[in-house]
């Protein structure tokens, strides 16, 4: 019987978070697994605070799952993915860009934040990887396909979803146009390791 | 990509709710499908543009939910099936034709889609529409998962035409905006209109004697619900175990029961109901007997509490009622794994020991992390727009806080956010103009000002401004024309000569009905224009009559999206210093402050030169783009 996993995804609106989720239910449905999302839709998200939640298992009913439940938290900004730790186990996996996107709210307050300060905070809570998943993104020549990194670097760390599956649901959810950069950006997640 | 509505019976597929209402719609064979957007129902309608219902099948966004559900109700009693979709407060809109149609009836199916909000997440209240049914007294019936939303679709429109009445077929966001597995079932041709038979009684709600007779058909009709929904519904009520201890839930709240019973092994007899009005009472009394104690569990209002408290006191049984009104469910909000878990817990266990809701805590509390409520985008022409009228207003000799500035719906009301703040209310659709209008014919003695969209004009904007001129109100209305309804991601208006369909269409612009309604000035601006923006909101406000700025510039993603961006800003770093002139005035998302200077995320800017405009010290310029 497969257990439940529970992964919450945290982004800044238009960051590319709804398709991440959006993979990673059909890769789980094409692997005959069962699967639930909640998510939260529509232009009134872009530029705002945005979890995803998705669930995969045998029989899957909730679509979104309470604090302390996640197993992972794919985080596609730090402020957000702090924001959202409260989701996560303590023995979850925190996988997280290293980017910084300051709210409005912060800079109206001259608040600044530092990076190395927010990555040990979320260290503090749960076992974290930090992927530079902009500037790889940037190399496939497609800085919106840090998300595709994320992707690769969880599917390392997970063995619930099979890689025919993954990249199946890839080329079904990204639109062709963006497809080969999204399989490099995928790739270069998949052989990250994290250097500290 | 797979097209979801053109795939096989037999194929599974991860869909969300509304894709799998749009698949359900296909495979009932509905020709007509009209709506206004409003999440979290838009993307019925949207499926059906995108992967293209075929030419047999009228579907297009209508002017507003009223006009939507009386296109509908015109298909379906000339024997076609047809669908209207709405967010919840669209029902009320739409509410006097849906309570007259239960009298008419139809002939061809007609299933109405309410799309409810628990959360609320991007609701102005938590109307919770399954109060509806009673109301209108028309069937309603509940999903709990995008496979139930699809096949219950279907199921609508047969029971819709057996019983012959409009069948409404009510959600919730975590049904609607929720991903899983769905298993598709064949298609039907779409079911045209065959022959409008004249039956005046019928139709005609000017007969008092006919209104009766039909309110007796009604209710003979509402009487037979319960034995045709077992008959033709693929989504029936359920009993799950025999236990003294009982759960009585429905649509989305049931997904918490089914994990919670499921992983606290309890032995608990789960009652699940589809068919939400007319209650289905055989099968609820057969469900809950010999129950001891039942637990209701729903989101909303407690509506299945005070049915299940009234059949059990009907039923002369003697059972303690646990849910909202004994305080184990919250009243507001939504549902969630623990909170259900607890519930199940405390109530039918009789466990004194609850899961803990708190998360552990976390080593450095010392990090802050600010709000980042969702911002008007950079580029954004309402920007713009707002920035102009706070400063004509104060151009014109007036306080901002004494000129009220009253906001209506669409992401022009993001202009409440810091720093602007610029919106006093947000209220319902339309409601900016004759709100204003209100409280000046009230005795307010300052100018007051009506913001209103260009999609939220036509929905209801128009009454309201007629209102406004045959009355002579002093009321500076502005109609923030982006050429698109932006928010619920850009469908199309009544301006647009060619739908999402493909259709041809004939463009009403605004600027017609203004001028017919008569008001007494008319200015159309670009905000891009900051300057001269500014100067017509000065100059009008000083004037008396109805006085109305159209605001025109597409939405800036639109426009990025159709045609590129073509220029961008950026901050020359030697002559920043810092003063953050630019972001106190504009807000803009695509602008932060690194401690000394401040500097603009490149590829979120859309260069529409707001905060070079505004920057004292020349430090932000232009950048052209190939």
């Amino acid at each position: 019987m497969v257990k439940t996993v529970n992964i919450a995804i945290a982004s800044v609106g238009g960051q590319g978070g709804l398709t991440l989720s959006r993979v990673l239910a059909v890769a789980a449905v094409l692997d005959g697994l069962s699967v639930r999302t909640g998510e939260t839709l529509g232009m009134a998200q872009r530029y705002g605070s945005v979890v995803s939640y998705v669930r995969i298992g045998a029989r899957v009913f909730s679509p979104t799952f309470s604090e302390s439940e996640g197993d992972y938290l794919l985080g596609l900004e730090l402020l957000e993915t702090a924001r959202a730790l409260r989701l996560l186990k303590p023995s979850g996996l925190v996988i997280v860009s290293d980017t910084i996107r300051p709210p409005v709210t912060a800079s109206l307050n001259r608040e600044v934040y530092d990076k190395n300060k927010l990555v040990d905070y979320i260290r503090s809570y749960a076992e974290t990887l930090v992927v530079p998943a902009q500037k790889l993104a940037t190399e496939v020549g497609n800085p919106r396909a840090a998300n595709m990194v994320l992707l690769g670097v969880f599917h390392r760390h997970q063995d619930l979803i099979t890689d025919t599956s993954m990249r199946k649901a890839i080329s079904e959810v990204v639109p062709p146009k963006w497809l080969e950069s999204s399989l490099r950006a995928f790739e270069l997640g998949l052989s990250f390791i994290e250097k500290r | 990509m797979v097209n979801v509505l053109k795939a096989p019976a037999g194929v599974k597929l991860a869909l969300m709710g509304n894709e799998a209402i749009a698949r359900g719609l296909v495979e009932a064979g509905a020709s007509v499908v009209t709506g206004y957007p409003g999440t979290p129902s838009s993307e019925v309608i949207m499926t059906l543009h995108e992967f293209g219902a075929g030419s047999e099948v009228y579907v297009e966004w209508a002017v507003n939910e009223r006009v939507a559900f009386e296109v509908a109700y015109g298909a379906s009693i000339g024997g076609a099936r047809a669908a209207v979709t709405m967010k919840a407060p669209g029902a009320s809109v739409a509410l006097d034709p849906i309570v007259s149609s239960a009298y008419g009836g139809v002939e061809g199916g007609l299933m109405v889609l309410v799309a409810d909000d628990p959360g609320p997440h991007t609701t102005q209240t938590e109307q919770d529409n399954r109060w509806l049914g009673f109301l209108a007294k028309l069937p309603l019936v509940s999903p709990s998962s995008p496979q139930e939303a699809k096949d219950l679709t279907v199921s609508s429109f047969d029971l819709s035409e057996r019983i012959k009445l409009p069948v409404i077929l009510r959600t919730t966001t975590r049904v609607n905006h929720s991903i899983g597995e769905v298993r598709l079932g064949p298609i039907r041709p779409p079911k045209k209109a065959s022959l409008f038979k004249k039956d005046i009684p019928r139709f005609v709600r000017a007969g008092m004697l006919w209104n009766l007779e039909r309110h007796k058909w009604l209710n003979k009709q509402l009487a037979a619900v319960e034995e045709v929904f077992e008959r033709v519904s693929t989504v029936p009520n359920t009993v799950e175990g025999s236990s003294e201890l009982c759960i009585v839930t429905e649509g989305s709240a049931y997904n918490y029961v089914a994990e919670a019973v499921s992983e606290l092994g309890a032995d608990v007899r789960v009652v699940k109901l589809t068919l939400l009005y007319p209650i289905p009472k055989k099968f609820l009394s057969k469900a809950l007997d010999r129950c001891d104690k039942v637990l209701v569990v729903e989101e909303l209002d407690p509506y299945l509490e005070l049915v299940v408290k009234s059949l059990l006191a009907e039923l002369d049984a003697r059972v303690t009622v646990y849910g909202k009104s004994t305080g184990h469910l919250p009243l507001e909000g939504e549902l969630n794994r623990k909170s259900v878990h607890n519930a199940v817990l405390t109530t039918l266990l009789a466990s004194k020991v609850a899961v803990s809701t708190q998360s552990h805590s976390v080593a450095h509390q010392d990090v802050r992390i600010a709000p980042r409520p969702p911002p008007m985008c950079p580029g954004c022409p309402h920007r713009n727009m707002y920035i102009a009228l706070l400063m004509g207003i104060a151009r014109a000799g007036y306080r901002r806080d004494e000129v009220p500035v009253f906001g209506d719906i669409g992401c022009y009301a993001l202009g409440v956010q810091p720093p602007l703040e610029a919106i006093w209310t947000e209220h319902s659709m339309g409601a900016s103009i004759s709100m204003a209008m209100g409280l000046k014919v009230a005795g307010y003695d300052k100018p007051v000002v009506a913001v209103i969209g260009d999609s939220t004009f036509y929905h209801a904007g128009v009454q309201s401004l007629v209102e406004a001129v045959h009355k002579q109100v002093d009321v500076l209305v502005v109609i923030a024309d982006n050429s698109v309804v932006a928010m619920t991601g850009h469908q199309s208006t009544p301006a647009w000569s060619e739908l999402e369909s493909g259709r041809r269409s004939r463009p009403v612009p605004i600027e017609s009905i203004i001028r017919a309604i008569g008001v007494d000035y008319v200015e159309v601006v670009d905000p891009y224009d900051i300057d001269s923006s500014i100067a017509t909101f000065e100059t009008l406000l000083k004037k008396p009559g109805v006085k109305v700025v159209i605001s025109r510039h597409p939405c800036a993603l639109m426009e990025a999206r159709l045609r590129g961006v073509y220029r961008r800003y950026r901050v020359v770093s030697d002559r920043c210093v810092g003063c953050l002139a630019c972001i106190r005035v504009t807000g803009c998302p695509a602008m932060f402050f690194d401690g000394s200077k401040v500097k603009i995320v490149e590829e979120d800017c859309l260069g529409c030169g707001l905060c070079a405009r505004f920057c004292p010290y020349k430090a932000i310029e232009v950048v052209k783009l190939g």
